[in-house]
């Protein structure tokens, strides 16, 4: 039978489609991208699943190891710390804090980010470069000692801490829109909508972020393995979470005088921040090569 | 190359520039007296308070206030750290010579080991070898520093104890203090021990400097793959290959001298990076520099400090900035006049 619409095209789809589809022919991506929302979802139910109170303190199971040692409790599979709470349920509970804050630190920076990006992409001139330059110098001061800066001026604490890390973050996602509206704009498809009379914002808004919006993801994965890094050193160095919450960061900065005689309560903790980042950073990785492979 | 040096200087006095000002407005924007944060001087009587007015001009405008801050600055006086009442610019002699000398070296390791680990990879693209290193870049990319920094100590001080777990320098030797950096005071001392001296330094900058070093080397080696398979793929490569020359002299005459040339340009983007690191290695191996004095003075709210600690280590990235851009410069002719790529 003929075809009844000989003018139906072949289904193009979209850019982050497109993506997707190699993406999900890379074995080592598409498992990272599982343990990635495997960690989502402890990040936004982890408080239900623990099987300890994070606070519990049991004071006759101090400093129980994990399991497997001849000494542990299965109840207790990853042992308790110094004051006798779960380590499991304080990990999982963690997730949410370094993990999940992470998530939305990197997503406000790249809403500011996206926006400022947008402005100096459009402008031409004095506006544009002075963002650009300015952008630069933040860029080229070391993004601890801005955090430092912000908390100094802000006081330390959890909340202080990520307003300091999303504006440190802020710059790349301004050079990465930029970049790419800018290379967007080159093209001969923008043209047509600005023929038909659409104004520069409309054009931004239908044509060009559709096809930048992969590149800006790349840049997020990338941005949120730095935030998980930069919230769990700032919780190290006893300028974010608080003590008894169970960030990843403070945590292990609590255990240090245990290394000794617990070294779980400190091993723990970093490979949760390892494995965290390692997944992150394995998403990003399997985007822009996908990426690499849909331009070829 | 004269416009080339006159854009860079122009960069790099703008970025002053702004660095001041960001600086000068934190008086206003921390907690507390604008003068106090400006000097650092909490315990000024009537007659000292007035001194200082005139000295900052804060009875004047905010820009003769940044005038004259700006003067301060370029006279040296930082105001006193708040918590120990001794000149900002005296703790900066003392403190910054370490830093650098922690930024260097791991600078040094971090290049030493990860542009010839990179080039590695490229030229082993996509076979095991290839594979193992980029798995190991991944692993050493994503590592916390300050986890990585207790395993090393764990491992290499208490286990094996190898190395010393923290501090500059023993104190048993008696070691004048005279630019602050360790290993140029040992050798302008007199001192007879100068030579096991020398080795002790060395034992004690050996581990946080592989702490350090370890981020900015998986960066390394990702930028010199990228950069060596680019190479790889040009065209005076093919050309070479055509004419008959072996694989080792392709890659040893054209590969590794092109690809360098665009590593050198990305070391100063990923400089900041690495003074981050290093702050935070400073607190955990007691290294007694501008990182872990900058923490320090947090704690102490001693804003004096923090002011004058974000001039000293944000000039200082900008600094090694410039350098690499001229050094970019200097290696590519491409760079400095744009006619050659024509």
């Amino acid at each position: 039978m003929a075809r009844e619409n000989i003018y139906q095209e072949e289904e193009f789809p979209s850019p982050i489609r497109q993506l997707w589809y190699t993406f999900k022919n890379t074995p080592v991506a598409i498992i990272a991208f599982s343990c990635y929302l495997f960690l989502v979802f402890f990040s936004v139910f982890g408080s239900f699943i623990t099987p300890h109170d994070i606070v519990e303190n049991n004071l006759d199971k101090l400093l129980l190891p994990p399991a497997w040692n001849d000494d542990g409790d299965v109840s207790y599979l990853l042992g308790t710390d110094d004051l006798g709470r779960d380590m499991l349920s304080r990990l999982i509970h963690g997730t949410s804090l370094t993990f999940g804050l992470s998530f939305v630190v990197v997503f406000f920076a790249l809403a500011i980010g996206g926006i400022i990006g947008s402005i100096s992409a459009i402008n031409r001139g004095i506006k544009a470069s002075f963002l650009n330059h300015f952008l630069d110098v933040i860029l080229s001061i070391p993004s601890l000692l801005l955090a430092i800066v912000i908390v100094a001026i802000l006081g330390p604490g959890l909340g202080n801490v990520l307003w300091a890390i999303a504006l440190v973050s802020i710059p790349q996602f301004v050079h990465v829109t930029h970049n790419a509206i800018k290379e967007e704009q080159k093209k001969g498809y923008v043209l047509i909508p600005i023929l038909d009379g659409a104004s520069e914002t409309r054009v931004l808004i239908t044509s060009i972020y559709p096809n930048i919006i992969d590149k800006v993801i790349i840049q997020a994965t990338l941005a949120q393995s730095a935030a998980i890094l930069d919230i769990a050193a700032l919780g190290f160095l006893g300028l974010g979470a608080p003590i008894p919450m169970p960030e990843w960061g403070s945590m292990l900065a609590n255990s240090l005088d245990l290394f000794y005689i617990a070294p779980w309560t400190s091993y723990l903790p970093g490979l949760a921040i390892l494995l965290t980042v390692i997944v992150t950073n394995l998403v990003g990785e399997g985007l822009r090569h996908s990426l690499k492979i849909q331009k070829d | 190359m004269l416009n080339f040096t006159i854009r860079r200087l122009n960069l790099l006095f703008f970025t002053l520039l702004m660095l001041s000002i960001v600086s000068f407005s934190l008086s206003y924007f921390f907690p507390g007296d604008a003068l106090v944060n400006l000097s650092g001087e909490i315990n000024a009587d009537q007659q000292r308070t007035e001194q200082l007015v005139e000295l900052y001009n804060m009875d004047k405008s905010v820009f003769h206030q940044y005038t004259a801050y700006i003067g301060q600055i370029f006279s040296g006086n930082f105001g006193i750290s708040m918590s120990s009442q001794v000149p900002i610019s005296d703790e900066l002699h003392t403190f910054l010579p370490a830093t650098i000398e922690l930024c260097l070296a791991a600078l040094f390791i971090a290049l030493i080991f990860g542009v010839p680990l990179g080039f590695i990879a490229a030229i082993f693209h996509n076979k095991p070898l290839d594979k193992i290193i980029l798995t190991f870049a991944m692993v050493g990319y994503s590592i916390p520093v300050f986890w990585f920094a207790l395993i090393l100590i764990l491992l290499f001080s208490i286990t094996l104890s190898w190395f010393p777990s923290s501090g500059q320098l023993n104190l048993l030797f008696e070691i004048e203090q005279v630019t602050g950096f360790k290993f140029i005071d040992i050798l302008l001392s007199d001192s007879e021990y100068q030579a096991q001296a020398l080795k002790d330094a060395f034992m004690h900058i050996v581990l946080p400097a592989i702490a350090v070093a370890t981020a900015p080397m998986t960066i390394f080696i990702r930028l010199a793959r990228t950069s060596m398979l680019d190479v790889l793929e040009s065209n005076y490569i093919k050309a070479a290959k055509a004419k008959g020359l072996s694989q080792a002299h392709i890659i040893y005459h054209h590969g590794i001298r092109n690809s360098l040339v665009g590593i050198v340009r990305l070391i100063g983007l990923h400089f900041a990076n690495l003074v981050t690191v290093a702050m935070i290695a400073e607190v955990i191996f007691n290294w007694q520099g501008a990182g872990s004095w900058l923490i320090e003075s947090i704690f102490a709210r001693d804003y004096t400090a923090i002011q004058g600690g974000l001039i000293a280590l944000a000039s200082f990235t900008f600094f090694i900035n410039i350098l690499a851009d001229f050094l970019y410069a200097a290696l590519n002719p491409l760079e400095r006049h744009k006619k050659h790529g024509a």
